[in-house]
């Protein structure tokens, strides 16, 4: 090493060390805003740009041009969606699709029979119309005759009698293909490798499809417009087995344009889409990067999450943030769950006791900042079927007290394991809230117990939790979904072993009903007679908490998987 | 290089395998003997016994352990380091490899970057004992290296990112600008360990009889400095760029949660969350086999710039 050079690595520790300490200096005094006799020029434009006073209005015109240059129009000068998205968890095949990350992108480069629009309706896709006979047990599709795949080949009958029975083919390995397709004749069968065809879809002509159940089951549209039930193409599949997931060639809004694993995934316009091509040039989702509600305000990005230590203030209108805040509430029931088999919750007194003691408005508003929506039933309120009449126990420490008294366990409490699934630490801020209220008003410890998550779902499914504190996010959006799937007695996620022979009646009938009105008041009768029998206690219907431009136009979060790009536009007037 | 030497690294390289064997074991039993299960965190709420077995089927978890290992490891000899389960239909090689590339690009970046700062600042420190400017050189970095990531990674974000305007924080690869903050940040509090040992080197090989020598000899003082101070204190650094190296890659876990760079600490990070046994069991046998011959390279490196040390390895074997 020479003189020189180390000369040179001295000065550039020492501008270093002087740089950064410059930088802390200016950052100080910017911060303190209200430095009139602006002795440093880029503390002034600091405070200038943080607060709005009367010298900053004046010159405004010039600092407006320069801060849109910096940041305004930037991002809303295209006609190009920035938004966040998760690693796919599996390759986008549908059949493969399990999470809800690769469920967002699938749905928008593939399509179906039918499919959601953003009130949760099903409307046709791919299907013009459909007939369902023989009680509920038969569906036939009429296909429109214009729908292509995004190589500009037609979409046939044979097509999905190709993608159903692929869904079902063992050596498929589908995780999901039993739980949406499962009641069509044969799938079962096939995927337990009995039979080789699924005898119940039937290619009746090139544009009618027959779809034969194993019994009527009410909610079958809705489990046709999940991932599973997309419609693939067979030459693509057959040509390129291993790689043609990587340039998927659906039938969907978008076309997968790019997909750089952990960097980012681009969606492009399919100009043909038979229901109205997309109104955006194109989607990118981020799927790494710093901190998202700091790439919003440094606009990177058009759409992020409120930062949970930001939400206070935005919630509030303090925060700068607040005025980008849209609210949407997810598909998704929070709860406690007890065993009704198992001391002390096999007696409904304790669970109703338990039910009364906790004062879920007070939680909400000390730990939710409001933002919460508390449960009062079991389906959310965004779902078709909800009804505002159900009503579940509310705060009354005195009565929860009372009936503790009155019931089998008064004197002899076993004791309560509350458990969960998580790491180390602190159990959350509520399930500590419901323990201390459960003390107050019942004299009763609650212990509360973290186990790890593959484990804490193996208990759960065995019935072996005494107490536990889990949620629900829709598949499909019907409230047999919440209903049925969680409380009727066969049910397998029928955690809590309740039983209650006239909710199996009501649920069992309303699954054949073909009248919604009258199925939905079916399950509203359901749903009040299984919350005052409180084998749960329902808490929380969560809301999410979007930041979103202003430029970004017809912005929905419907909460579950439905194919929502298409109808976004990116205002680029620079209003 | 002598007989000795070869010998010497032949022989810590076979002793890597039973340790490379152990690892293996010990982890992979750990895993499969644990509460842990892959299938039951991929069915989620959607598990049924047939479902669950076809999974167990298409891992080979269906089997007994001690077969389960050994089909391991005759996939290993075949190159073939398993399948994920966290992403479905991925290899184990498919999933890591991309974040290894990612965590090895910002590792050496921040290496040189470490280096790049600390070594100037110790000989400066050295070269100043007495002043004040030596405890403040020293001070300073001892101060930033006092702050943790978790809390400078979110200010450099603040200030760079959104006062400035200078970076952007969305990720774009290795090789994209925005790589700089995060490198940067993750790099801060390797320097002041650097600039102590730098600084402590020089003072210890400036009372050395040769530059005593060389200063009597009336060879400019910068001379003397550069090419028999500097030149020797650089030594020891070694062992630390060695010794950094797997740290590097431990130690980026809160560089890579808040920049949401997708590199090797948070991926291990999510696969034992997951589960991922495959991924997981990859990892863990990656950062041995990378400690391993970190060490290694260390030493017989060593070997090559001291020749005293090459000697005495000889004469121990």
């Amino acid at each position: 090493m020479s003189n020189r050079t180390l000369g040179i690595m001295m000065g550039a520790v020492a501008l270093l060390i002087v740089a950064v300490a410059v930088v802390f200096v200016l950052v100080l005094s910017g911060g303190d805003g209200d430095d009139d006799s602006g002795t440093a020029q880029p503390a002034r434009e600091a405070s200038e740009r943080d607060d709005d006073t009367d010298s900053a209005r004046e010159t405004g015109g010039d600092d407006d041009d320069r801060d849109r240059a910096v940041s305004g129009s930037g991002i809303c000068s295209e006609n190009r969606l920035v938004t966040f998205g998760d690693d796919p968890a599996t390759v986008f095949d549908p059949i493969q699709v399990g999470d809800a990350s690769t469920a967002e992108y699938t749905a928008e480069i593939f399509g179906g029979l039918v499919t959601l629009d953003l009130d949760l309706n099903v409307v046709p896709d791919i299907a013009e119309r459909w007939e369902i006979t023989d009680n509920g047990r038969v569906y036939t599709f009429f296909l429109r005759d214009d729908v292509v795949f995004h190589n500009g080949r037609r979409v046939t009958a044979d097509d999905f009698k190709y993608s159903i029975e692929r869904a079902a083919d063992p050596a498929n390995f589908s995780p999901t293909v039993l739980d949406y397709l499962g009641d069509i004749v044969g799938v079962r069968d096939k995927f337990n490798g009995r039979t080789d065809e699924v005898s119940g879809v039937q290619v009746i002509d090139e544009y009618t499809l027959r779809i034969e159940l194993d019994r009527p089951i009410s909610y079958f549209l809705q489990q046709l417009t999940y991932t599973i039930a997309y419609v693939v193409d067979q030459e693509q599949i057959e040509q390129d087995p291993d790689g043609w997931t990587r340039q998927p060639n659906g039938t969907g809004p978008f076309r997968l344009k790019i997909f750089r694993p952990l960097e980012e995934i681009v969606l492009i316009p399919n100009d043909r889409y038979h229901l109205g091509p997309p109104r955006l040039d194109e989607v990118v989702f981020t799927l790494a990067g710093g901190s998202l509600s700091t790439r919003f305000q440094n606009d990177e990005i058009h759409i992020a999450i409120v930062p949970a230590v930001e939400l206070a203030g935005v919630l509030s209108g303090e925060s700068e943030l607040a005025e980008f805040y849209r609210p949407a509430p997810q598909l998704a029931f929070f709860y406690l769950g007890m065993n009704v088999n198992e001391p002390p919750f096999d007696d409904p007194l304790v669970r109703q006791a338990f039910a009364l003691a906790i004062d879920r408005e007070a939680i909400n508003e000390v730990l939710f900042f409001d933002a919460a929506i508390v449960a009062d039933g079991i389906v959310p309120p965004t779902l078709p079927g909800y009804s505002e009449a159900i009503t579940s126990y509310r705060y009354d420490p005195d009565r929860a007290a009372e009936l503790l008294a009155q019931s089998r366990y008064a004197n002899d409490m076993p004791r309560i394991i509350l458990t969960f699934s998580g790491g180390g630490g602190d159990p959350p801020d509520n399930l500590q809230a419901y323990q201390q209220q459960w003390r107050e008003a019942l004299g009763v410890e609650v212990e509360i117990e973290a186990i790890e998550w593959s484990a804490y779902l193996r208990e759960l499914r065995r019935g072996e939790l005494q107490m536990y504190s889990t949620g629900w996010i829709a598949d499909y959006p019907d409230p047999e979904n919440f209903v049925g799937k969680l409380f009727a007695s066969e049910s397998r996620l029928n955690h809590s072993g309740y039983a209650n022979d006239r909710v199996d009646a009501l649920l069992d009938e309303a699954a054949t009903l073909q009248d919604q009105e009258a199925r939905y008041r079916l399950y509203h009768e359901a749903e009040q007679i299984i919350i005052d029998d409180a084998p749960i206690i329902p808490t929380f219907w969560t809301v999410g908490h979007y930041l979103v431009r202003e430029c970004v136009q017809n912005w929905v979060d419907p909460g579950t998987i439905v194919p929502k790009y298409r109808y976004i536009e990116i205002d680029t007037s620079g209003e | 290089m002598s007989q000795g030497l070869a010998g010497y690294i032949i022989r810590r390289l076979l002793w890597t395998v039973p340790v490379i064997v152990a690892i293996s074991i010990l982890v992979f039993l750990l895993l499969r003997l644990g509460p842990l299960d892959p299938v039951e965190s991929i069915l989620g709420q959607r598990y049924t016994e047939e479902g669950a077995d076809r999974l167990r089927e298409k891992y080979g978890y269906d089997r007994p352990v001690h077969i389960q290992y050994l089909k391991y490891v005759q996939n290993l000899f075949q190159g073939d380091l398993g399948v994920s389960t966290r992403h479905q239909n991925f290899t184990v090689a498919e999933v890591v490899i991309p974040k290894i590339r990612v965590s090895a690009g910002m590792g050496v970046m921040a290496m040189v970057l470490v280096f790049g700062l600390g070594v100037p600042a110790g000989v400066f420190a050295a070269l100043r004992r007495g002043t004040f400017l030596d405890p403040l050189t020293i001070g300073f970095w001892l101060l930033i290296d006092s702050v943790p990531v978790l809390i400078s990674a979110i200010w450099a974000q603040w200030l760079f990112a959104l006062q400035f305007g200078w970076v952007d924080l969305t990720y774009g690869g290795v090789f994209h600008p925005n790589i700089i903050l995060p490198v940067f940040v993750m790099s801060l509090p390797g320097v002041a360990g650097v600039a102590r040992l730098m600084r402590a080197s020089v003072i210890q090989v400036s009372t050395e009889d040769y530059v005593r020598t060389a200063r009597s000899k009336g060879l400019r003082e910068q001379t003397v400095v550069v090419s028999h101070v500097v030149r020797n204190a650089l030594l020891p650094m070694i062992t630390v760029i060695g010794l950094a190296l797997p740290g590097i890659f431990a130690g980026a876990l809160f560089t890579e949660l808040l920049f949401g760079i997708p590199g090797i600490a948070r991926e291990a990070l999510q696969a034992v969350l997951a589960p991922d046994f495959d991924v997981v069991l990859g990892l863990v046998l990656f950062g041995s086999i990378l400690f391993v011959f970190a060490n290694i390279l260390v030493d017989v490196a060593y070997g090559f710039i001291d020749p005293r040390i090459r000697l005495s390895a000889a004469r121990g074997s």
